[in-house]
């Protein structure tokens, strides 16, 4: 049977997708990169005074037709890069109050057709062993302090990166754990795809 | 409404809202047995270890406490309240309130705000059409098919299975892709209103397909790896009736809404529940595959689908409730509507009923089972932890 799943993984050959050197093979249109000018009602503020926020943006379709989505991804913004963790970056994931949905797309970067790991990047268990906090979801009482225990815990340098709407600005469920302006890096969407986690994490870096 | 108050009538869904809902009927009373938990003395030699709120080996936030003298788990308790998010529903109208459950359980989208939707339809009286009905189910069917992937990904995991838990990861996203390019959207948010759902159904049955040669070839290739299923049968062994889903159907229950609900025209596909009776993990990971092989066969049989204009929210008043299978097992959501606004509104999810099986499956058995038999039941503790205001 060991033969078996051996020479299983062989039949199926590469998977892994060129992205982030080549354009990503199947992008999603929403979240994508909205085009768009007018004032429409956006129930989280996102687009004010002709202005689209991403990180306020929860992708919800209700600015359609004024706006549209381009499918383009990347929608993240690197404030502060890493420059030393560019060939060993290790991630410790925080949910201080997450649907799920992020939970599972920054999962997804390790499956085949991503496979962040060939990019030098990797999950840590513990926040003892992590460059990076990635924190996700929405600011609830009793996770206060697991999160201010995991960021103290990690040794310097470290970056701390929100992922998607409700760790950014609270998206449409309630308040962000944290200040925008204490996150280096913000990857928007609700929930970001995995090529704009891949493409931002990997920006981290300094790459 | 097409549920009623009153005595308890039908099989037990869990607690919500104040009530216990039945099958049949929404009670004050709660069934016999069910407060029957037998609380564990710690005894000499015997510590607790405390795993979560926060740690890698968990997708989401939940305190797990262990208690055992070394290696035997003597007693489990989980705390699904670590990241409890207060939504802010009441007071809410319809397509407000649906962005907010969309985002209970993100993974399990379609099927909260279908069973959402659904009782609002029944409040306000809106009909539906085959054409939508059929969409829902493709909705539904989809995100089962992607969640038992998940799971079952999840549970190879731990035995360290590297292959298989990489090509059910690939399949999983395959499928997700499906899902996007039939709806726009890769968690079906912002495709659902009141009697309404836009989804294209082209090309979706040529790429399940594929799909589905791919995973049964894993899938009875594990069935038959003898060191994967040492660490699933006699592990995490049921004997609660109080069970919702594929871990009560992988303990001989016949429970499923798809049955008994009647909302949605399941009798016209060629749909049966899946049922085991080892009451493990070995059970419910059977269970899950068995439930995808006939999920594409359910989704093959819908034909040709249509998109339906979209339907303009009804303001009214009334109340009305509405039950799905989602792919943790059964879920209820209640509503009351006042001038077009949710007067009041709260759900009852699987998750509450299996979180307590798990509890009672996990004493007797080691450390290395824990993560197979957590995995197992497949549970969202993000559809749990919430409180609806």
């Amino acid at each position: 049977m060991s033969n078996f799943w051996f020479g299983e993984g062989l039949r199926k050959g590469r998977k892994t997708e060129k992205f982030p050197l080549a354009p990503p093979e199947e992008p999603p249109l929403w979240p994508s990169y909205l085009d768009g000018n007018a004032e429409p009602y956006c129930p989280t503020e996102a687009i004010k005074e002709g202005m689209w926020d991403p990180g306020r943006c929860i992708f919800c379709r209700l600015c359609e037709p004024q706006y549209k989505p381009t499918g383009k991804q990347g929608i993240f913004q690197v404030r502060k890069t890493q420059p030393l963790l560019k060939k060993s970056f290790y991630i410790y994931k925080l949910d201080s109050g997450a649907c799920g949905a992020c939970n599972v797309e920054l999962g997804t970067i390790f499956d085949p057709q991503y496979d962040a790991n060939r990019l030098n990047i990797f999950m840590t268990n513990t926040p003892r062993h992590a460059d990076a906090i990635v924190v996700m979801g929405v600011q609830t009482e009793r996770m206060k302090e697991a999160l201010k225990n995991a960021y103290e815990a990690m040794p310097e340098p470290k970056l701390i990166i929100s992922l998607g709407a409700c760790a950014i600005s609270g998206g449409i469920i309630g308040k962000s754990p944290m200040e925008r302006e204490q996150y280096h890096v913000e990857i928007a969407g609700c929930p970001p795809s995995p090529y704009t986690i891949l493409e931002a994490l990997s920006r981290a870096r300094g790459v | 409404m097409h549920y009623k108050f009153g005595e308890p009538a039908g099989r037990y869904l869990g607690p919500g809202g104040g009530y216990h809902v039945y099958s049949g009927s929404i009670s004050e009373a709660a069934p016999q047995g069910y407060g029957d938990i037998h609380v564990h003395k710690m005894a000499a030699g015997e510590f607790n270890f405390q795993y979560g709120p926060s740690t890698g080996g968990l997708m989401e936030s939940v305190g797990i406490s262990l208690t055992t003298p070394g290696e035997l788990i003597n007693s489990v308790g989980v705390d699904p309240y670590f990241k409890a998010r207060e939504l802010k529903l009441k007071g809410q109208g319809i397509e407000t309130a649906l962005l907010m459950v969309e985002r209970i359980n993100g993974f399990h989208a379609a099927s909260n705000s279908l069973a959402f939707l659904m009782a609002v339809e029944d409040a306000l009286g809106i009909e539906t059409s085959e054409e939508v009905q059929k969409a829902r189910i493709l909705q539904l069917e989809l995100e089962r098919i992607r969640s038992n992937l998940e799971v079952m990904k999840r549970m190879c995991e731990p035995a360290g299975f590297g292959v298989p838990t990489n090509q059910l990861g690939y399949l999983r996203e395959k499928v997700s892709r499906i899902i996007s390019s039939a709806s726009g959207h890769r968690f079906f948010f912002g495709v659902n209103a009141p009697g309404y759902a836009s989804i294209a159904y082209s090309g979706i049955n040529e790429k399940l397909n594929v799909a589905r040669q791919e995973f049964e070839r894993i899938f009875y290739a594990l069935l038959e790896s003898k060191i994967f299923l040492n660490r699933l049968q006699n592990n995490g062994v049921t004997k609660d009736q109080f069970l919702s889903g594929p871990a009560a159907r992988a303990s001989g229950l016949r429970y499923d809404s798809r049955l008994d609900s009647g909302l949605l025209p399941y009798g016209d596909t060629p749909f049966f529940p899946a049922v085991r009776e080892e009451k493990d993990c070995f059970g419910r990971f059977s269970v899950r595959g068995e439930e995808i092989l006939n999920s594409i066969d359910i989704i093959a049989s819908l034909g040709n689908l249509r998109e339906t204009d979209r339907h303009v929210s009804k303001a009214g008043d009334g109340e009305g409730c509405a039950r799905l299978e989602s792919p943790q097992g059964d879920i209820f959501y209640y509503v009351k509507i006042r001038d077009g606004k949710l007067e009041d509104i709260w759900h009852v999810s699987p998750g509450v009923l299996n979180v307590r099986a798990f509890q009672e499956s996990m004493k007797g058995n080691i450390f290395t089972d824990f993560h197979f038999n957590w995995e197992s039941f497949g549970i969202w503790i993000s559809e749990i932890g919430v409180v609806i205001r």
